[in-house]
C-alpha cells in the first residue's frame, strides 16, 4: 500500500538486504528508521522509554522549573501516569487523554484538592480529548466515543456512544493518535499523521488536519502536506487555524525543522513529504518547487516536538500575553544533544506574523547531563486565566499563574 | 568502538532521566517469593521450562512496563494479565527491580548452538541493527528488553506475536522491525541470541 520511494528503497536495501533479496515483496523499513540513511544506520538514537507508573509528588521535578518574574508554578495535579491532551468540561472538570497506558482521567476539584479519577481504559491510544455541549468525545486512533453528560456522571460514565462506523478514520497507528478540537463554529478538528517516517503514501488519506460534523458526517480538509500535527487552535480574533506540525526523524540533528503552521485557507498544502519551508526533503520520491507549498510561520526548532498549542486569552496574565500562542515541546528523541523539553510562547503581530519564539516554562532540560525530567505535551487556559501544562513522563499536571 | 561506547551512554543518560520512586529490590523479591513467580519464572528468574521466559536481569523498566500492559491488559498473555490485578505502580517497580538484579544467565535445557542456524541469524541480526536498541551485547536498556540468552522458544514466540501485530508493547518500534521477516528468519534470529 505504501511503496517506498527510490531513495527511501535504497536506504531500506542497505538497511536490509537479506530480507529484500528473499522476498517477493521488499518489506518497508521499520517505520521508526525510514528515510535514514546508511551513515547513521549505527547510531544509537532510540525513542524515550515512557513511564507508566506513579510518580510521586515529592520525585517531580517541580523545583527545577522556571517561568519568567512574576508568575509562579506549581503542581495542579499527580497520578495521572502518561497524561498528555486536555479539554475542559463546562463545570470546570478537566479530562486528559493518553497514549500508552490506554486510559483517560477526569481531574475535578473537591475541597481545594484534585481528585484524579480513570473513567475510560483499555483503550488505544486515546490521544484525543474534546467536550462539546457537556458530551465529552475520546478518539483511540480510529474510534470516537462520546460520553454524554460527562460531568454529571464521573463515578459511573457508563456505555459511550460509539461513533467509530460514522467517522470511518484509517486504523493505521503509527501517527494515528489524534489531536482533537472544536472549532469557534463546531466542527470537530483532528490530525492523519503519515503512518511512516518518510514514505510514500496516500495524500489524501493522510498527513492532513481534517474537521467533521460531530456525528462524523461531512468530513471536509483543513490543510495537506502536514505530517503530524498533535496540537492546533484558533486565533481569537482572525479566526485562523494555528497548527504545530513534527518533522521527520533521520535527517541529521539540525534537519528538518519542526514547525509552527497558519493555515489561513481550508486545504492548503505544507508540503510533506517533498519540503519543509524552503527545504527540499532528500528521501521524498520526487523534486518538488518549495515555492509551490504553503511556507511555515515560524521555525520552532529541529527535533523539539511542538504538540499542544493554545491561544491566550485570559486576564490573569499581563495584557502581553492576550492573543499569543502557549507551545509545548516535548523535547527530541532523534538528536544528539536533547531539544524542545519547555513552555514557549510564540509572538503574533498585529499583521499575524509570528515575531519570535519566547521560552516560558523552562527547566525539563538538564542541559549540563543532556537528560530531561519532564515531558510537557499541552497547555490549557483555564476559565481563571491560569494556565496548564501536562507533563507526560511524570503523570502530573502543573499551573501556572500570576504570584 | 571506545567511541561508540561514549555515544551509547550519552544516549543511555537521556533516557534513564529523573528516576521514579525509590525501589526495593528486597521488598520485590518477597512479594515475588509471595506470589509464586518463580514457580513459572525460576527461582532466580531464569525460567527451567516452556512456555515462560526468563526474567533475570531484564532491565526494570522493561518489566515494569510489561506488568502495567498486564494489569491495563493492553498485552493479551496468559496467565499475566490475570496474576498482575490488584498490583500497585509501587509493588511493580520492587519486582522490577528485584528481577533486574538477578545475575542473567542461559536456562539448564539449552541445547547446543547449531553454528549455520547461528550464523546466519548473527547476519540477520547485524543487517537488522538488533543491537543499535537492544545493544550490542543484546542486555537491553531501559524499555527495550535483554534478549541475549533468553529461550529460545519464547523469543520465537515474542518475534512471531510483533509480526503478526498481536503484540505492541510500549510502542510500536518492534512490529516495524518484524515487518514482513519470514519464519525461517525468525527461527534463526531466535537460534542466535538464546546462544548468547
Ligand atoms: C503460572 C505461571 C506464571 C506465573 C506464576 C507468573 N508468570 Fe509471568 N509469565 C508467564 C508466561 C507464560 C509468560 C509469557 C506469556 C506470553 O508472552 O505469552 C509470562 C511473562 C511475564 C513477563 C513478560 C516477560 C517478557 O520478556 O516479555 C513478565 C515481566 C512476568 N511474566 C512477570 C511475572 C511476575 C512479576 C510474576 C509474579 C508476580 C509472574 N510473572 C508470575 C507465566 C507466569
Ligand atoms: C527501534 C529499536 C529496536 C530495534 C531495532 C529492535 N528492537 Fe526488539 N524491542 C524493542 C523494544 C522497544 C521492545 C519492547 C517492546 C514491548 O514493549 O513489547 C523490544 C522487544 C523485543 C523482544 C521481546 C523480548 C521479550 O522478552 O519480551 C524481542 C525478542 C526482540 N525485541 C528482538 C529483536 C530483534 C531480533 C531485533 C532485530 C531483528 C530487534 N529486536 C530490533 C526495540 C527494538
Amino acid at each position: 500500500m505504501f511503496r517506498l520511494s527510490a531513495t527511501i528503497g535504497l536506504a531500506a536495501v542497505l538497511a536490509l538486504p537479506p530480507l529484500a533479496l528473499a522476498q517477493q515483496a521488499p518489506p518497508a523499513a521499520p517505520s521508526w528508521q525510514q528515510g535514514r540513511p546508511d551513515s547513521m544506520a549505527a547510531s544509537p538514537l532510540a525513542p524515550h522509554a515512557p513511564r507508566m507508573t506513579v510518580t510521586a509528588p515529592d520525585r517531580l521535578p517541580t523545583s527545577a522549573l522556571r517561568v519568567p518574574e512574576g508568575f509562579k508554578v506549581e503542581v495542579w495535579a499527580h497520578g495521572a501516569p502518561g497524561a498528555r491532551m486536555m479539554a475542559e468540561g463546562p463545570n470546570g472538570t478537566v479530562f486528559v487523554g493518553s497514549r500508552t497506558i490506554g486510559r483517560v482521567y477526569a481531574i475535578s476539584e473537591e475541597g481545594g484538592q484534585r481528585r484524579v479519577r480513570t473513567i475510560a481504559q483499555q483503550l488505544n491510544q486515546p490521544n484525543g480529548v474534546a467536550v462539546r455541549d457537556g458530551n465529552l468525545y475520546v478518539t483511540a486512533i480510529n474510534r470516537v466515543l462520546r460520553y454524554d453528560g460527562i460531568e454529571g456522571k464521573l463515578e459511573n460514565p457508563g456505555e459511550p456512544a460509539d461513533l467509530t462506523a460514522a467517522f470511518n478514520l484509517p486504523t493505521e497507528e503509527h501517527h494515528g493518535w489524534k489531536f482533537t478540537a472544536f472549532s469557534p463554529e463546531g466542527r470537530l478538528f483532528m490530525n492523519i499523521g503519515v503512518p511512516c517516517n518518510i514514505c510514500e503514501f496516500d495524500r489524501d488519506r493522510f498527513a492532513m488536519i481534517v474537521s467533521f460534523r460531530p456525528d462524523g458526517s461531512d468530513r471536509r480538509v483543513e490543510a495537506k502536506g502536514v505530517r503530524n500535527s498533535v496540537g492546533f487552535d484558533w486565533h481569537p480574533t482572525t479566526r485562523e487555524l494555528w497548527a504545530t506540525n513534527n518533522g521527520r526523524d533521520w535527517a541529521g540533528n539540525e534537519m528538518p525543522h519542526d514547525t509552527l503552521l497558519r493555515i489561513r485557507r481550508a486545504g492548503e498544502d505544507f508540503g510533506f513529504p517533498f519540503c519543509v519551508g524552503d527545504w527540499n526533503d532528500p528521501a521524498a520520491s520526487e523534486r518538488r518547487q518549495c515555492s509551490e507549498f504553503a511556507q511555515p510561520a515560524a521555525s520552532l526548532g529541529p527535533h523539539t516536538a511542538p504538540l499542544g498549542a493554545r491561544f491566550y486569552t485570559g486576564s490573569m496574565f499581563p495584557e502581553t500575553y492576550r492573543n499569543h500562542l502557549f507551545v509545548a515541546r516535548r523535547g527530541s528523541w532523534n538528536r544528539e544533544q536533547l531539544s524542545g523539553y519547555d513552555v514557549a510562547v510564540a509572538r503574533i503581530g498585529a499583521d499575524g506574523n509570528v515575531t519570535g519564539i519566547e521560552p516560558f516554562l523552562t527547566g525539563f532540560r538538564d542541559e549540563a547531563n543532556n537528560r530531561f525530567l519532564g515531558r510537557p505535551v499541552d497547555v490549557l487556559q483555564r476559565r481563571d486565566g491560569s494556565l496548564l501544562v501536562s507533563d507526560e513522563q511524570n503523570g502530573a499536571i502543573y499551573r501556572i499563574s500570576r504570584q | 568502538m571506545i567511541l561508540r561506547d561514549a555515544v551509547v551512554a550519552a544516549a543511555l543518560a537521556a533516557a534513564v532521566a529523573f528516576p521514579s520512586a525509590a525501589q526495593d529490590a528486597a521488598q520485590g523479591a518477597a512479594l515475588a517469593e509471595a506470589r509464586g513467580c518463580g514457580s513459572c519464572h525460576g527461582a532466580k528468574g531464569i525460567a527451567e521450562q516452556p512456555p515462560m521466559p526468563s526474567l533475570a536481569g531484564q532491565p526494570a523498566e522493561f518489566v515494569t512496563l510489561q506488568m502495567i500492559l498486564f494489569r491495563e491488559r493492553l498485552r493479551d498473555a496468559p496467565p499475566m494479565p490475570d496474576l498482575a490485578q490488584g498490583l500497585e505502580d509501587g509493588q511493580i517497580e520492587d519486582l522490577a527491580a528485584h528481577f533486574a538484579a538477578l545475575p542473567p544467565g542461559p536456562p539448564p535445557d539449552r541445547g547446543e548452538a547449531d553454528a549455520g542456524r547461528a550464523g546466519e541469524g548473527a547476519a540477520l541480526s547485524q543487517r537488522m541493527n538488533c543491537g543499535v536498541c537492544h545493544l550490542p551485547t543484546y542486555a537491553g536498556r531501559a524499555q527495550i528488553p535483554r534478549v541475549a540468552g533468553q529461550r529460545e522458544e519464547y523469543l520465537v514466540h515474542a518475534l512471531t506475536q510483533y509480526r503478526e501485530g498481536t503484540r505492541r508493547g510500549s510502542d510500536t518500534n518492534m512490529n516495524a522491525v518484524m515487518y514482513g521477516v519470514t519464519d525461517a528468519q525468525i527461527a534463526a534470529l531466535a537460534h542466535y541470541l538464546a546462544q548468547r
